[in-house]
């Protein structure tokens, strides 16, 4: 008796229908426990700190303004005259001189030229009085709030972690204290809505306690400078504190 | 379904090594010292004594500053409230001093007792690290104090100090090489041996109650154990030829020691009471300073089977010898740290020695001494500290260093020739 083995061919259809079930399942995870973003976390970030002032929250659209509401941005626009164009402009007195040919030559150039200087500025008096109208049809005037509604202008940008650490860092180098020769604590910090901490957890340590008190009084002295995350969110992140120039063997 | 879940489970595993490195670095550089403030001791009740005020801060002075991570200084501690205890007084001008730790201390005496009350208190969190209250003799009062440095260790670091240990050392300062106790910072120095003869290499057991050295008082150098409190003593090795460099293992029940039998040193254990146990080198050449691992399991010792002087290592039972030190061609006297992870030893330089400190599996091989001729370094129970002899500035005397070679300070006192020390674990 022989028996005889059909292999099947896998259908192309089956095999595309796998295909996109695997990596449906795979970007769910990745979604579910917010592992997307790490990749962009890993790089090198570059905080440029000029004036101690939050980053300003990119959805907002408008500067912070500590201490009340957010204004709209300064736009460049010309200061309007305090008179109305339609009263002419005080033309200078030419001092009364015994005319010549050539001098009643230059009078005449005088007064084409002061001509054009009239048109050009009542041609950007029309253009500041147009751009006015034009933000009072918008229904908003100057006291327009721009960009996305619900945006206060004091939160973080985008790179909430990488201004956490640049804060951690100031603190770190006036507390830093070890006995140890490589320590190094990676510590979570949980930092609630309002930019507060709202937990710190040892998640390694080499033992190093004096390393450990300066990295916790780092964490507190820096608290200080929070803003609050973007997007009004929790926000949560792991930091490895080292001394500069130690590495582990 | 079995082929899915295996890549299904891969990919888990990729994502989840991605999310677990996800962090960043906060990095400074240098290493602060943190502020340590210590104000004058206050007279609590009864009679006020300057002299009391002075040791007391004194002796906590020389223990923090030896310590290492502390920048020290004394204040009169006055203008905060003047009180000693939370609520007594207002940490606020020490926080804005800079202080990151102070130190509060109260005094009360009563005929020859002395109670000491004293608090260690952690400026930036606003919180009471340690309060301690001690009761005892006056003439105890540096022991008292530093047994309160110890405490201070304990509270900022996480371990105890060393600084209520004792030194036994040799000193001449009978004319004789006797074995003398003193306090670690050289105070309180008492005579325990009085043979008129040559007493050398004091060794203590690990809870500090007895002592090992090698005598001369019979005309052979024998091997002889004392109980410190009873002062009794009593020869465990007596052999004729060497019976030198014993050392006791960590469980206080064996000692590791040089005795020279067939005209070769070589390397022997013994019990307590001296009955011998095993032989564990058996080389035609000269081995002797056995040192333990801190776990028992290892033997560091001397031997010259290459040549020259050198330090190896051994397993307890003799067995898996090697060389440990290559740099140098005479190197001797090794230590093992308490905490395993370094071993000191000597290294003949020039007409002297230096003292130089080695990982036990040879890397990390670094000077640590290098003014005058260094030797006999003896770790510190806690492994923070090393003490030495050295003949910098004209005679032996004892000093003591931290682990990496800092702060080296002369402990000995008076004009006598100091060395040989060796630091015995807190009493």
């Amino acid at each position: 008796m022989t028996a005889t083995l059909h292999r099947r061919d896998p259908r192309f259809g089956w095999m595309l229908l796998f295909s996109i079930l695997i990596h449906l399942t795979c970007y769910l995870i990745l979604v579910k426990y917010q592992l997307y973003s790490f990749q962009h976390a890993e790089g090198p970030v570059y905080y440029v700190d000029v004036v101690s002032l939050p980053v300003a929250n990119p959805q907002a659209g408008s500067p912070s303004q500590p201490g009340g509401a957010p204004t709209p941005a300064k736009r460049e626009e010309m200061a309007l005259p305090a008179r109305s164009p339609q009263q002419p402009i005080a033309k200078p007195k030419t001092p009364q001189r015994e005319k010549s040919p050539s001098s009643a030559e230059t009078s005449r150039q005088f007064e084409e030229r002061l001509a054009k200087i009239e048109q050009q500025v009542g041609a950007k008096r029309e253009a500041a009085a147009i751009e006015a109208l034009r933000a009072k049809v918008a229904g908003r005037g100057g006291e327009a709030q721009l960009g996305v509604p619900g945006g206060k202008g004091t939160e973080a940008g985008s790179d909430y972690a990488g201004y956490i650490r640049s804060r951690l860092t100031d603190a770190f180098r006036t507390t830093i204290a070890f006995q140890t020769k490589s320590p190094e604590v990676m510590v979570r910090l949980t930092i609630d809505r309002s930019g507060k901490v709202a937990g710190i957890r040892l998640e390694r340590s080499t033992g190093d306690r004096i390393f450990e008190d300066a990295v916790l009084n780092a964490i507190a002295k820096a608290e200080q400078t929070f803003v609050p995350p973007p997007g009004g969110k929790r926000f949560e992140y792991s930091y490895r504190f080292a001394p500069e120039g130690v590495s582990k063997k | 379904m079995k082929r899915i879940f295996p890549i299904f489970m891969i990919l888990l595993l990729c994502a989840t090594a991605q999310a677990q490195q996800s962090f960043l670095d906060v990095t400074a550089p240098g290493n602060r010292q943190l502020q340590l403030a210590i104000t004058t001791a206050k007279n609590l009740s009864g009679q006020q004594s300057p002299e009391t005020e002075k040791v007391i801060c004194d002796v906590l002075q020389f223990d923090m500053t030896l310590a290492g991570p502390f920048s020290v200084r004394t204040v009169p501690g006055k203008g905060d409230g003047g009180g000693i205890r939370p609520g007594e007084f207002d940490l606020a001008p020490w926080k804005s001093a800079g202080v990151d730790l102070l130190v509060k201390s109260g005094y009360s005496l009563s005929g020859g007792s002395i109670t000491l009350e004293c608090r260690l208190y952690d400026v930036m969190k606003k919180k009471e690290l340690t309060a301690k209250r001690y009761t005892g003799n006056i003439r105890d009062l540096r022991k008292i104090v530093h047994t309160f440095a110890d405490e201070i260790m304990r509270g900022v670091t996480g371990e105890k100090g060393p600084f209520t240990g004792k030194v036994a050392y040799v000193s001449k300062r009978g004319g004789n090489k006797e074995i003398y106790l003193m306090d670690y910072d050289g105070h309180n120095a008492q005579q325990l041996t009085r043979n008129g003869s040559i007493n050398l290499n004091p060794e203590f057991s690990p809870d500090g109650r007895e002592l090992v050295y090698t005598s001369y008082k019979r005309g052979n150098p024998d091997l002889f154990r004392r109980e410190l409190f009873s002062g009794t003593e009593a020869a465990i090795s007596a052999r004729r030829g060497l019976n030198i460099t014993g050392a006791f293992a960590p469980d206080g029940k064996k000692i590791a020691l040089a005795q020279s039998r067939e005209g070769s040193s070589n390397i022997y254990l013994i019990d307590k009471s001296g009955r011998q146990m095993a032989r564990l080198t058996s080389s035609s050449a000269i081995d002797v300073s056995p040192a333990w691992s801190p776990d028992g399991s290892r033997i560091a010792f001397v031997s010259d089977r290459m040549g020259k002087p050198q330090v190896f290592i051994m397993n307890a039972d003799g067995s898996n010898v090697r060389r440990l030190t290559a740099n140098g061609a005479y190197n001797v006297g090794p230590r093992w740290s308490p905490k395993g992870d370094r071993i000191v030893y000597c290294r003949q330089e020039g007409n002297g020695f230096q003292i130089y400190g080695i990982d036990p599996d040879g890397s990390n091989d670094t000077r640590l001494t290098s003014d005058g001729s260094n030797e006999h370094p003896r770790w510190s129970p806690d492994g923070r500290f090393i003490t030495f002899s050295s003949k910098r500035g004209g005679k032996e005397g004892i000093f003591v260093m931290r682990a990496d070679g800092s702060g080296q300070t002369r402990v000995s006192q008076g004009s006598s020739e100091d060395s040989h020390p060796t630091w015995s674990t807190r009493w």
